[in-house]
């Protein structure tokens, strides 16, 4: 099953050439051109990983961040930077994310991470159904 | 005025380092454009070697937008050199209307993170104007960022250069909410005294405006 990606950048045509690319890879990608259009998508759902752009106009990739893992905490969220200081890289990460890249980013690591990001997910997924199942056989009383 | 020119110099080291990371960041996103499109341009070859036939129209739309990020990387390092060059003479003749220009083009970034639009106006002819160029690109630099701060809900701001009988000034307009926000603060007050200009806020007209002389 191919992997459901959204990708998350003010810039229109990175957007449409990084969608283009990845489709080609198999992966099936929605575009966003906001944090806010993108915080709709999610709402959405259905979505294995997310590419967020670090800074954009208005709510800024952190912030995107923050909102997404309240809104779907299993979900996976690399986020892409044009200047990737380690300051910023930690703060992702504290706030969750899965990878944190530099722009240009190759486009095979980028899919690696992807895929890994997709395996994350079915592992949390997993966990979190199996967490509901036992509160339910123990409600129960099973 | 010892302590101005120190204050003035360090506010000037913080536009630079400010508006070089802001322009390399422009310039990663160009690359960045630039790459994944030559990287397109190699998928569609690999899918030619399996037998997939390529419409030229495509390739049309991705050379076109190399071409395009192309032009935007090299206007940007064109208005990053000439920022550079700012520091060439300490004292010296420059063209307001180019300054402003040169001002507007540095700061794109900073104005379309705060999905702002900065619209300028200049004289037809150039106001010409004795100072020392790296300072007055740090003090509007100031000035346009305190405005951004300061604008209304329209997130139209209005930069105006007018000529005047003994040189020229530099219009900030649209401030709604400058009465909330103190101006100058210390470095604009450092860089108004070093470069001997004078300045004039009406909150009224919610503008502000910066006096430069030929003299």
């Amino acid at each position: 099953m191919s992997e459901k990606i959204l990708l998350v950048d003010d810039e229109t045509d990175f957007l449409e050439v990084m969608s283009e690319r990845m489709g080609n890879r198999g992966m099936e990608v929605t575009t966003a051109e906001s944090a806010q259009k993108a915080l709709q998508e999610v709402e959405k759902g259905g979505f294995d990983a997310i590419v967020l752009d670090l800074m954009m106009p208005g709510m800024d990739g952190l912030e995107a961040l923050k909102r997404i893992k309240e809104k779907r905490p299993s979900l996976q969220v690399i986020l892409l930077s044009g200047q990737a200081t380690l300051e910023k890289g930690i703060e992702a990460m504290k706030l969750g994310a899965m990878d944190f890249i530099e722009k240009p980013a190759d486009i095979n690591e980028l899919t690696e991470k992807i895929r890994k990001a997709k395996a994350q997910k079915m592992v949390l997924v997993d966990k979190e159904m199996e967490s509901k199942l036992k509160s339910i056989i123990n409600a129960k009383g099973w | 005025m010892i302590a101005a020119t120190e204050a003035a110099g360090w506010a000037g080291m913080q536009f630079f380092g400010r508006t070089t990371a802001s322009v390399s960041h422009e310039l990663k996103n160009a690359l960045a454009i630039i790459k994944e499109n030559a990287g397109l341009l190699n998928d569609y070859l690999l899918m030619m070697d399996k037998g997939m036939p390529l419409e030229p129209d495509r390739l049309r739309l991705v050379t076109g937008r190399i071409d395009q990020q192309t032009q935007r990387a090299d206007d940007l390092i064109r208005h990053l050199n000439r920022f550079g060059h700012s520091v060439d003479e300490k004292f010296t003749s420059v063209d307001l209307n180019e300054v402003l220009a040169l001002l507007a083009a540095l700061s794109s970034r900073e104005v379309s993170m705060q999905q702002a639009t900065l619209n300028t106006e200049v004289e037809a002819s150039p106001v010409m104007v004795k100072t020392t160029p790296f300072w007055l690109l740090t003090l509007l630099g100031h000035c346009l960022s305190f405005a951004l701060q300061v604008m209304g809900p329209s997130k139209d701001l209005v930069v105006r250069v007018t000529k005047t009988e003994d040189g020229g000034l530099i219009r900030f307009e649209q401030l709604e909410k400058m009465r909330q926000h103190p101006f100058p603060g210390e470095s604009e007050s450092a860089l108004f005294e070093v470069l001997g200009a004078t300045y004039r806020t009406e909150p009224e007209k919610k503008c502000m405006e910066i006096k430069l002389s030929n003299c």
